[in-house]
């Protein structure tokens, strides 16, 4: 009977070993390194195989922990993944994950950390637009569960007493963000899909032909460079699909008061400065035209 | 409250498969020749968007069972009780045919590893797993089943074999077994044992379900990879197990390179045929524990 090392510290052990990010030889080179582990730990708790050794059978979990997580950051990330080409992205990755590991039990929120963590991170330094990209890339992904909610119809609004228009509380979906970015990310994130669709169909293209030819730009291309820009945008699901667009400082200021629970008068009263009645009236119309077009408000 | 009747196996729902995004809408779109969905339960303990909306309307339709991903029965963390409430909650909206997870443990130290990673059988791993099974069953209010993984390691702690492991776990917790005949075979060859043995080990009255799915061959090892059909041997094992436990609930798995729904169909249906075939053998009675 072994019962040593326990179960608390064979999970340690192994967890240690499968999150390590250069894999699981140098992972309990550095445990040893840091007096954390013995030099004999890994082989006195794994039995070696045929033509395996304990450490060749770990890296076959810390393969699928890291390739996992990968692949669901890219898929949340698509853009990014594109800025960035494979190796890079993989790299961000792998330093991410060390940095982030996963807190919820569910692999949805594994890239939630990643905007904040890319602003530190040298390549956010080198192409500071990268992480409002990110922000946007995450916020769009955040809404595709969100709460349902029955959106405000034209005719609701219509059916409501003109005279106590002012008083009345509008209120957002839960399917809404607004996000202030310091760079143009939304006119990166649609260069970037322009970018994807082009090599999804060159691809094609090439399927069909006698080659297919290495897009040896695809693997780094260069990174963005966009100037300082501070660009207002609000992100929303209509029905199941995820949408974004840059606004103004106008409606940006709209729909925040609106989310603070101004009613509709006060909201309007905060346009008129500097605008004509007529002006203020006609933008409010304009903007609650577009809300309820967008399924922004809710019943 | 301990939960009612622990060691009855649930009703037979027939031949299921895993619901995927990839088939959300053929599902809704036309009759199929599937009798039940499983759902991966983390996917879809969401406030709303299409995943929600679809397992609504696939539920009016099928029975569904909750397979989980993230219980992580065997690990040394305290279990994480907003994880069990999400659980509880989808449920209710649900009404499962019964909820299972896996027999491992999916992370340490507050941190997630989204794998099923496995545990040394040692009575310590036992006990401590029979506990929290059972304060999971109290929580939910209802018995849950147990899914035997593959591995690629074995601990050299170990003190019993993954089914004498399994078979106690279902006894002392009150817990049904989901027995996963591909993962069987995945661990029988990539640490030799005899996965007929394995089977015959394990009590006939506490196997609820049975998963079926393709894996990889690495050369050195198997790898359970959810992205093949189902080989032979694993056929050949599941006949088996069929002779051996009678008529349980079969599901097939397919989760990467993802085929029409027409192609998981007719895996389904090759699970239909071998199990109609050899109930024909004989009376579809479960051989005796």
């Amino acid at each position: 009977m072994k019962p040593e090392p326990g179960l608390e510290k064979t999970e340690s052990l192994f967890w240690a070993l499968v999150t390590a990010p250069e894999g699981v030889r140098p992972g309990l080179d550095e445990l040893v390194r840091r007096g954390a582990a013995a030099p004999g730990d890994l082989d006195a708790l794994i039995d070696d195989g045929a033509n395996m050794t304990p450490a060749d059978r770990l890296d076959i979990y810390a393969n699928m922990y890291f390739f996992r997580l990968l692949d669901c950051l890219k898929e949340d990330f698509p853009k990014l993944h594109e800025a960035l080409g494979p190796g890079r992205f993989h790299n961000l990755m792998t330093d991410y994950l060390l940095a982030c590991p996963s807190r919820h039990p569910s692999l949805r929120y594994v890239g939630e950390r990643l905007p904040q963590f890319l602003v530190r991170h040298p390549l956010g330094g080198e192409s500071p637009a990268l992480a409002d990209l990110a922000g946007l890339e995450w916020a769009r992904a955040d809404l595709f569960d969100a709460a349902d909610a029955a959106p405000l119809t034209r005719e609701h609004l219509a059916s409501l007493p003109q005279d106590e228009a002012g008083d009345i509380h509008l209120r957002l979906v839960p399917a809404f963000t607004m996000l202030v970015l310091d760079h143009d990310a939304p006119r990166l994130w649609g260069e970037l899909n322009d970018r994807i669709k082009a090599r999804a169909a060159a691809a094609a293209a090439a399927h069909d032909g006698p080659t297919c030819l290495h897009d040896a730009a695809a693997d780094a291309p260069p990174l963005p460079e966009a100037a300082p820009r501070r660009t207002r945008v609000r992100v929303w699901r209509q029905g199941f699909a995820i949408f974004h667009r840059p606004i103004a400082d106008d409606e940006a200021s709209s729909l925040e008061a609106i989310r603070a629970g101004e009613p509709l008068g006060r909201v309007a009263q905060r346009l008129s400065a500097g605008r004509t009645e007529a002006q203020a009236t006609d933008l409010v119309g304009r903007m609650l035209q577009s809300w309820l077009d967008d399924g922004l408000l809710s019943a | 409250m301990p939960p009612a009747n622990p060691t009855t196996r649930p009703r037979f729902l027939g031949h299921g498969v895993g619901l995927r995004r990839d088939h959300f809408d053929r599902v809704l779109s036309a009759p199929t020749r599937i009798d039940w969905f499983e759902v991966i339960s983390e996917n879809f303990m969401v406030d709303g968007g299409k995943p929600r909306d679809v397992l609504t309307r696939v539920r009016e339709r099928y029975p569904i069972v909750m397979h989980g991903v993230s219980l992580s029965i065997g690990s040394t963390d305290p279990l994480n009780e907003g994880y069990l409430k999400e659980l509880r909650e989808l449920a209710g909206r649900v009404d499962p045919a019964w909820i299972s997870d896996h027999l491992c443990w999916a992370g340490v130290g507050g941190h997630y590893a989204h794998d099923l990673l496995p545990l040394p059988y040692t009575e310590e791993a036992l006990a401590h797993v029979v506990s929290r099974v059972q304060k999971v069953q109290e929580f939910l209010g209802r018995p849950i089943a147990i899914e035997n993984v593959s591995s690629y390691v074995t601990f050299r702690q170990s003190q019993m074999t993954e089914w004498e492991f399994l078979s106690e776990m279902a006894r002392r917790a009150g817990c049904g077994i989901l027995l996963d005949v591909n993962n069987i075979y995945v661990s029988a060859r990539n640490h030799g044992f005899d996965p007929v043995a394995y089977l015959d080990g394990i009590p006939a009255d506490k196997v609820w379900q049975f998963h079926l799915a393709g894996h990889s061959d690495k050369g050195d090892f198997l790898l359970d990879t959810h992205d093949h059909p189902v080989c032979d041997p694993v056929w050949d094992l599941y006949a088996h197990a069929v002779r051996r436990f009678g008529q349980v609930s079969t599901l097939v798995e397919w989760d990467d390179n993802i085929p029409t729904f027409e192609r998981l169909e007719e895996e389904s249906e090759s699970a239909r045929a071998i199990q109609t075939r050899v109930s024909a053998e004989r009376p579809a009675t479960a051989a005796r524990a």
